[in-house]
């Protein structure tokens, strides 16, 4: 379970990104959360993964309490949770397959668990054949696709997905989209922040809304309202 | 788990410093250049503090006694001055070895030789050669030379003569010393600041890489660990090729170093064989703490995510 109560974040001088935000997302849930840009979308997803404080309000992961979580601490939290970004953030000096490797090698997971359990995470996303290439040897789908892989590679309870298609083609973005369907049919809570209408709209899943750091609509089954 | 968190950490530096190979080759040649500059102003230091000490070493004061003097008396004498914290040592030349000497000095002079076959004593005194410590005792020891009491017994030394000379010449070796070290000290002080930019902009290429680090759940030590040995790998290769370029360096230069120590005990080459551990040792300590240092601090900037 995620847990947003009262949360505001203002960035200094005095720009406010979430104001008062009260939100919950059960386990397994599939919630995108949507608004123009600006908004505090991203804010939102930073706040979940511990990249940024709340200023006020708490916010709590399962039973953790992350609001003022101790430097140390955060690895813990970021190895139980999947990050999607929007612009990859894969490592330019590593293979696919390293890649995906290095979101275990950081928790301590010996060298032969990691060699059965990537090649089988990289099938899931269809880059069996594409393991020992690095980032700039592949395309923006594909390189999405790997960024999903080492998200998922720990198998993470939460995904959060911040713009996942943001830098994707129509074709390339749908399947994304569809891949991480599937991942939360396994079971994983997906956040996933967009102000793609189209793909909400498809999804047929929960939106909430948020437009100038508020949240001003939350559907179960909604569809992209601005 | 630290094991396996060991080994790893070692796999990344090399496969960092393998999969960058021109941002570490540049890198190792800064390393290289500034290792060598400092290297060679170092044996600009040594040379200039051996010639003067050569010189230094060349100096002495020969007492020459009365030839009347009794021996115990000279002993007595060379024990007192054997026995001040400023003299180096002192020898004793006894008359016998004093005549000893003066006819191997004139071998080639039968006149000499003759006259003083002729005389029915040894007409040459005993000699004590005293040798300070630093150059800047010998005006002490003349003092007490000329103790009233030693007066009498005390024919001639030579020490006035070549006081000018060791004058000027101690000031020149306390001047090339302050200046041997006002250099040496800028020269270092510039290559601590070229090795700490150095690799502070090695780490700055890697910095979006340490961000998605910390975003994928490293812990600082993970990321930090393998760019600190990927520097210490930086800095013992340069040492290694620094070291690889002074020996032949010295030994073109050596000859032409000799030439200004003719008549004197010192080869730079020599010298270079000799200190070679020391010499490592010290480029090793200066280049791999200032690599360990600068990168864990730059590394440290960007964990802040």
């Amino acid at each position: 379970m995620i847990s947003f109560r009262g949360v505001s974040k203002i960035y200094p001088p005095n720009v406010t990104a979430l104001k008062d935000v009260d939100l919950v997302i059960q386990p397994g849930e599939f919630v995108s959360i949507v608004g123009q840009s600006g908004t505090g979308k991203t804010t939102l997803a930073k706040l979940i993964i511990a990249e940024q404080r709340p200023t006020r309000g708490k916010v709590v992961i399962g039973d953790w309490d992350i609001t003022n979580i101790k430097a140390g601490e955060i690895p813990i939290l970021r190895r139980q949770i999947g990050v999607v970004f929007q612009d990859f953030k894969l490592l330019p000096r590593k293979t696919l397959f390293e890649n995906v490797a290095f979101a275990l090698e950081v928790a301590g997971m010996q060298r032969k668990r990691i060699a059965t359990i990537v090649p089988q995470v990289l099938k899931i996303v269809g880059l069996e054949g594409k393991m020992d290439r690095f980032p700039r040897e592949v395309s923006g789908g594909e390189q999405q696709r790997a960024v999903i892989a080492r998200a998922l590679v720990h198998r993470p309870k939460i995904l959060v997905a911040d713009e996942p298609t943001g830098n994707l083609d129509a074709i390339n973005a749908h399947d994304i989209i569809e891949l991480l369907r599937k991942i939360n049919e396994f079971g994983t809570t997906i956040v996933l922040v967009t102000h793609n209408r189209e793909i909400v709209n498809m999804l047929h899943k929960r939106v909430v809304t948020i437009d100038q750091g508020m949240v001003i609509s939350d559907q179960k089954t909604g569809r992209y309202l601005l | 788990m630290i094991v396996t968190s060991l080994i790893r950490a070692f796999h990344f530096a090399l496969q960092g410093f393998w999969r960058n190979i021109w941002l570490s080759v540049v890198t190792v040649i800064i390393l290289v250049l500034t290792l060598f500059s400092v290297s060679m102003v170092g044996g600009v230091n040594v040379v200039a503090r051996e010639v003067v000490s050569s010189i230094e070493n060349k100096i002495d004061v020969s007492v020459y006694f009365n030839p009347d003097v009794d021996q115990q008396e000279i002993q007595n004498i060379q024990y007192r001055f054997e026995s001040l914290r400023s003299v180096d040592n002192v020898t004793l030349v006894s008359k016998e070895e004093a005549e000893r000497r003066f006819r191997e000095r004139h071998v080639n002079d039968p006149e000499i030789i003759q006259s003083l076959d002729e005389l029915e004593e040894n007409p040459l005194g005993a000699t004590l050669v005293i040798k300070a410590k630093n150059i800047e005792d010998y005006p002490l020891i003349l003092e007490m030379l000329e103790d009233p009491d030693y007066a009498e017994l005390i024919e001639n030394s030579n020490f006035d003569d070549n006081q000018v000379i060791t004058d000027r010449l101690s000031d020149i070796a306390s001047r090339v010393q302050r200046i041997g070290m006002l250099v040496t000290g800028v020269f270092v002080l510039i290559s601590i600041l070229i090795i700490f930019n150095t690799i502070r902009i090695t780490i700055y290429t890697h910095r979006e890489e340490i961000g998605i680090m910390k975003l994928v759940g490293a812990s600082n030590w993970f990321i930090r660990f393998p760019f600190v040995l990927e520097s210490i790998l930086y800095a013992f290769i340069a040492v290694l090729f620094s070291m690889a370029l002074l020996y032949p360096f010295v030994h073109v230069v050596s000859p032409y170093i000799a030439t200004l120590f003719e008549g004197y005990d010192f080869n730079l080459l020599q010298y270079f064989t000799s200190h070679l551990l020391s010499i490592m040792l010290l480029q090793l300590v200066i280049a791999m703490g200032l690599s360990v240092i600068s990168s864990a601090v730059a590394v440290g900037k960007y964990l802040k995510v």
